[in-house]
């Protein structure tokens, strides 16, 4: 009798439990959709060829894909941004590199402030630091220099590639490097045979973020440049707002594709480094 | 066996990130806070005495604190459900999803603001979607106004809530589940009682988060918005390099910076007292 009756109350309550599943599953591909579809929309439109901006596109053609790589001011724009980017990896991981192993490697009072205060430009409002970083040029004459905005690029992204690595050394053992000490390595031969090769790929994923967060950045950027030292965000920025140019689209295109590219490098090599941070992560 | 470095080591391996953020950080914000009380040679409060006349400010001030508030509660919607989604799912099946959430994570903010003019425009997307369904020529109104803002700007804030939220579902303990249900828990007061409740410190460092990422924010509202739609930081630029008035553009900055510096203070509170952080 009673088995029965669990019975009878247990059918329509798994149906409703399966219906709230199935509400949930649409809901969140909404949300799926809401997130991906600006980034895909512009891949049919950079292929209609036309000079217009149009959905759907009624022919297939790589005009607007030509336009681009002909013209001096789109791909010279993509080129600066290129160099701009590189060198505030290089820079950034030359100043997060040693600051990471040295907070991983001791222990101080006020360790933590540190800590904060080397990640605080993530935290500070963007356009602040282009004001003041601006008006210090000013006096510098560093305005549309590609120096200035790698400068200003290292300090933006610097605090990423350095969560990152120290997130790597989190999980290697210190015993290894004094084991090197005892057999009569030097500092810089257990740097690069025993620390390095053990972070391998989250200093590989802080010089991706580094090189990408670098490479979209607009508004201190936008602040910083000039006619000679244009980045990529701040022609697009400029293109529109004032022209809407249909070779927007195969720009957005190929930015979309090397965003993709990035974040598959970044979530296969953050899976490589994971075995080592699993046993971590619940601690 | 002691493992550390010597204090002096130590020293010099942070020096150079420390001249960076002296020379290219500390500075500048150093330099902004000093641009606001010193004008034309002399200490004056006459950019701030300025500011709380201004009822453009005023109307600048109340477009931020809008504009924020309602794209973070956008985004927190619907971060909590595709978080609740991701968070049902088998580890090896989830990874497909996460390249949803991170790919628009990782794409330039331009491309997904002209992404947004086709979308929305007069003759977008959606407005040919809406006239081929219900044969009426009317537009929605839904770009150059602060519909447009609201929706780009909680289009790049999802990913920032989804993050922090299914870190904290997915460090829930599931036998506690397990047992509700056994007890005879339905799904829906298994949520209110045990789900939701263990994940608001996630929900609270996504808020915070978003809260302080929207209030900066240049780009959307230029792009997206109207006149009427202007934001701080647009503010800051147009007196900068418009107006050329630093002054003034600093003292923006520094209540910008201020609000700010409030919502991060909570943000890190949140982040010890989980006490996952450490």
């Amino acid at each position: 009798m009673s088995k029965g009756e669990s019975f009878a109350s247990a059918a329509p309550r798994a149906r409703a439990q399966i219906w709230l599943k199935r509400l949930g599953a649409v809901l969140a591909w909404c949300g799926y959709l809401f997130l991906v579809v600006p980034s895909l929309v512009v891949i049919p439109i950079s292929l209609s060829g036309s000079s217009e901006l149009q959905f759907p596109p009624r022919e297939l053609s790589l005009a607007l894909y030509v336009q681009f790589f002909t013209d001096r001011a789109w791909w010279g724009a993509a080129l600066q941004s290129t160099i701009v980017g590189l060198l505030t990896a290089i820079v950034s991981l030359a100043v997060a590199l040693p600051a990471a192993y040295a907070l991983a490697r001791s222990s101080f009072r006020g360790k933590q402030l540190v800590e904060v205060l080397l990640i605080s430009p993530m935290l500070v409002p963007v356009v602040v630091l282009g004001l003041g970083l601006y008006m210090q040029y000013q006096a510098l004459h560093l305005v549309d220099t590609t120096l200035g905005v790698v400068l200003a690029h290292s300090v933006l992204v610097t605090p990423f590639a350095f969560v990152s690595i120290a997130a790597g050394l989190r999980h290697t053992d210190p015993a290894l490097e004094t084991v090197a000490m005892l057999m009569g390595a030097s500092r810089t031969r257990i740097m690069a045979k025993v620390v390095l090769p053990q972070i391998a790929a989250p200093v590989a994923v802080g010089a991706l973020f580094a090189f990408l967060i670098s490479f979209d950045e607009v508004v201190v950027a936008y602040f910083l440049t000039g006619p000679s030292t244009q980045t990529l965000p701040v022609k697009m920025y400029t293109a529109i707002r004032w022209e809407v140019s249909p070779v927007l689209a195969a720009v957005s295109t190929l930015l979309t594709l090397t965003s993709l590219l990035f974040c598959l490098g970044i979530m296969a090599l953050q899976k490589k480094s994971m075995p080592n941070s699993r046993p971590g992560a619940g601690a | 066996m002691n493992h550390s470095l010597s204090p002096s080591a130590t020293l010099w391996l942070l020096l150079p990130l420390t001249v960076l953020l002296l020379v290219m950080f500390g500075y500048p914000l150093g330099l902004v806070a000093w641009s606001s009380i010193y004008v034309d040679g002399a200490f004056t409060f006459k950019a701030y005495q300025h500011l709380s006349g201004s009822t453009l400010f005023y109307r600048v001030l109340a477009n931020t604190l809008h504009i924020s508030a309602v794209a973070t509660l956008v985004s927190l919607v619907l971060g909590y459900i595709i978080a609740l989604h991701l968070a049902a799912m088998e580890p090896r099946r989830r990874l497909p999803y996460m390249v949803l959430v991170m790919l628009p994570f990782w794409t330039s903010i331009l491309v997904k603001s002209f992404a947004f003019g086709i979308v929305l425009g007069d003759n977008g997307i959606v407005n040919q979607i809406a006239a081929f369904l219900t044969g009426r020529t009317d537009k929605f109104e839904l770009m150059f106004n602060r519909t447009g803002v609201i929706i780009g700007m909680s289009n790049f804030l999802l990913p920032f809530t989804v993050f922090p939220i299914l870190a904290s579902l997915l460090a829930q303990n599931r036998s506690l589940h397990r047992v509700a249900e056994i007890m005879g828990a339905g799904p829906i007061r298994i949520f209110l009682r045990i789900t939701l409740p263990l994940s608001l410190p996630g929900v609270l460092a996504g808020v915070l988060m978003a809260m302080t990422l929207s209030m900066g924010m240049y780009i959307t509202p230029a792009l997206l918005g109207g006149r009427k739609d202007l934001m701080m930081a647009n503010l800051v630029d147009i007196y900068t390099r418009q107006t050329l008035d630093w002054g003034l553009a600093s003292a923006i900055a520094i209540v910008l910076l201020f609000m700010s510096g409030i919502l991060i203070a909570l943000l890190l509170r949140v982040r010890r007292a989980e006490g996952l952080g450490v």
